[in-house]
């Protein structure tokens, strides 16, 4: 129970920044609510050039490493399954 | 690919898929990919040439696994039967030369038993060397620019007549009869690109776990040898790997995709392709309907026949088990060119933004100099798209291919951002929506269309023909 408290607190101590970057910096929308479960790459919202930048802010903030082969939909598609990398990781 | 020899695959993919078991599975589709590339390669002119570009292929696989082992590790006993049963297997294919039951594995006479070991010795002491010297960083290097050589020599149109020159001044042939066209080798422009993504990666230092018989079956995988899909290494490996599997399941799911293929490719865009644009008829018509009609057929034709063999190719992979990566995703249907790009050749798109796009983005991003967002966007775009464009062919209609959708993704970049930063959102309506939709479809799909114009024509002349006679401009 107890490790799973923690976890939901990791993840959200991990999405919650990740989803104010994506709607300020990238959406230029700040005030826009993402999901954590809507889809980044596959849908569009996030473009290669954006999906770049995020991968640098994601190594400057939380010192993971995503490599360049690795940014694609398969390897995360929603701020959910980039948090659980990103957690995987640290 | 002729009906023929897809009977004849789907057979083999089917008894394969059906009666192997998960363990054998490596080594036999291995062996059977080997003996495929062979059979499928078409027949050249320069005496053995068919023989030796297959055993080519073979010698860039062995080189890249041997260059891209990790430093540590020993070759194992099995790697060493794996090698010496592939090496016996070409001499068999060899015989072909004296024994005419093996005719039909390779499409004309192989070279003398000697001439072939030599080959095979060589091919293997460049794995050796390449294994011993792995941890050296020039190593992958040097692998990596023998594939690109190779690569340009080929796509090059003088470089392969050269090229074509000398085999025939070696093989005792005229060489003032050399052609481009005798450096047909089949399917070299996916193979390269699946090697150069796995030593791309061992020079970052990423090793993946494969023996020699997976990494042959990876790199040879005869369903998607000759027209892509370009699969990563380690996706392979899981499908490979994978001991449980539905093959009930696999066979219906893949049958279908063969049919949805074979429909494609054999019924409907070899239709379109009698009233497709080409060299022949973009001369001929002058009436921008009947261009429109010509360009809107190619358009469909080359969809249709693309993604017709890539649905193909993974129907046959399926009835073996492995799932081949989409490389289509309706492309024809974005409604802007962004999506469109994220539709069309996946595969090839995705290599080109791992392997080129991000590391200069990334790299552009995090300089000193911190340049500005567009200039990056227009440097990244224009050198992925111009890249595209010459994986084709490196001819000046590849490159403006290349340079006009380079300049699309631009503007629609801009576009958006510019959109953005004025906080537009998507209409309300439901009708509005359609509408803008339909709008972007019209816009894409005709930006497209009108791009294939360099694409399908090889001189300049012809394309600014076809173009004004699509604008009214012809009389």
């Amino acid at each position: 129970m107890i490790t799973t408290l923690r976890l939901i607190r990791l993840m959200e101590e991990i999405i919650s920044p990740l989803s104010d970057y994506i709607a300020r910096e990238i959406l230029k929308q700040p005030t826009r609510r993402i999901d954590p479960d809507e889809a980044l790459i596959s849908s569009g919202l996030v473009d290669s050039f954006h999906l770049v930048d995020l991968a640098v802010f994601v190594e400057e903030q939380f010192g993971v490493r995503i490599d360049d082969t690795e940014l694609t939909a398969d390897t995360f598609d929603s701020l959910r399954s980039l948090a659980t990398l990103i957690a995987d990781r640290r | 690919m002729t009906l023929t020899q897809l009977a004849v695959l789907i057979a083999i993919a089917l008894a394969g898929g059906w009666l192997l078991p998960p363990n054998r599975r490596a080594w036999a589709l291995a062996l059977l990919s080997l003996l495929a590339i062979f059979w499928l390669q078409p027949a050249i002119a320069v005496r053995g040439l068919d023989f030796w570009l297959p055993t080519a292929a073979l010698g860039l696989a062995l080189l890249t696994w041997a260059v891209s082992r990790p430093s540590p590790q020993t070759l194992t006993r099995s790697d060493g039967i794996a090698l010496s049963v592939v090496l016996l297997l070409v001499l068999l294919v060899a015989l072909n030369r004296y024994l005419p039951a093996l005719c039909c594995l390779t499409p004309g006479r192989p070279p003398q038993a000697t001439a072939v070991i030599t080959g095979l010795a060589l091919i293997s002491a460049l794995a050796l060397v390449g294994w011993r010297l792995r941890a050296r960083p020039l190593t992958p290097l040097l692998a990596i620019l023998l594939l690109v050589s190779a690569f340009l020599v080929l796509k090059s149109e003088p470089l392969a007549r050269l090229a074509s020159a000398a085999l025939r001044s070696a093989s005792g042939q005229d060489a003032s009869l050399a052609s481009a066209l005798d450096l047909r080798w089949l399917g070299y422009s996916y193979l390269a690109f699946r090697l150069l993504h796995v030593l791309r990666d061992a020079q970052e230092k990423k090793h993946y776990p494969a023996s020699l018989p997976e990494f042959l079956a990876y790199a040879l995988f005869f369903p998607a040898y000759t027209s892509g899909p370009i699969d990563r290494l380690p996706r392979f490996l899981t499908d490979l790997r994978q001991e449980q599997r539905d093959r009930r399941q696999d066979v219906r799911a893949g049958g279908l995709r063969l049919l949805q293929g074979a429909l494609k490719k054999y019924v409907l865009a070899d239709t379109l392709a009698i009233f497709s644009l080409d060299p022949a008829n973009a001369l001929q018509v002058n009436s921008p309907m009947w261009m429109w009609l010509l360009l809107y057929a190619y358009a469909l034709r080359l969809y249709l026949d693309f993604s017709g063999y890539t649905d193909i190719a993974i129907g046959l992979g399926r009835l073996l088990g492995i799932r081949l990566p989409e490389n289509f995703n309706a492309p024809y249907l974005k409604t802007n060119l962004t999506g469109f790009w994220n539709a069309w050749h996946i595969t090839l798109a995705q290599w080109f933004r791992a392997y080129f796009f991000n590391p200069l983005t990334r790299w552009l991003r995090t300089h000193p100099a911190k340049p500005p967002i567009w200039a990056i966007i227009l440097v990244g775009q224009t050198g992925v798209m111009l890249l595209i464009g010459l994986w084709h062919g490196l001819t000046w209609n590849f490159a403006l291919w290349g340079l006009w959708h380079a300049a699309g993704l631009f503007v629609h970049n801009r576009w958006s951002e510019w959109q953005r930063a004025r906080g537009w959102t998507a209409p309300a309506r439901p009708w509005q929506q359609r509408v803008l939709a339909a709008g972007g479809w019209l816009l894409t799909f005709n930006f497209v269309s009108l791009g294939w114009v360099w694409f399908a024509l090889p001189d300049l002349q012809s394309s600014l023909h076809v173009l004004q006679a699509l604008l009214g401009m012809k009389p």
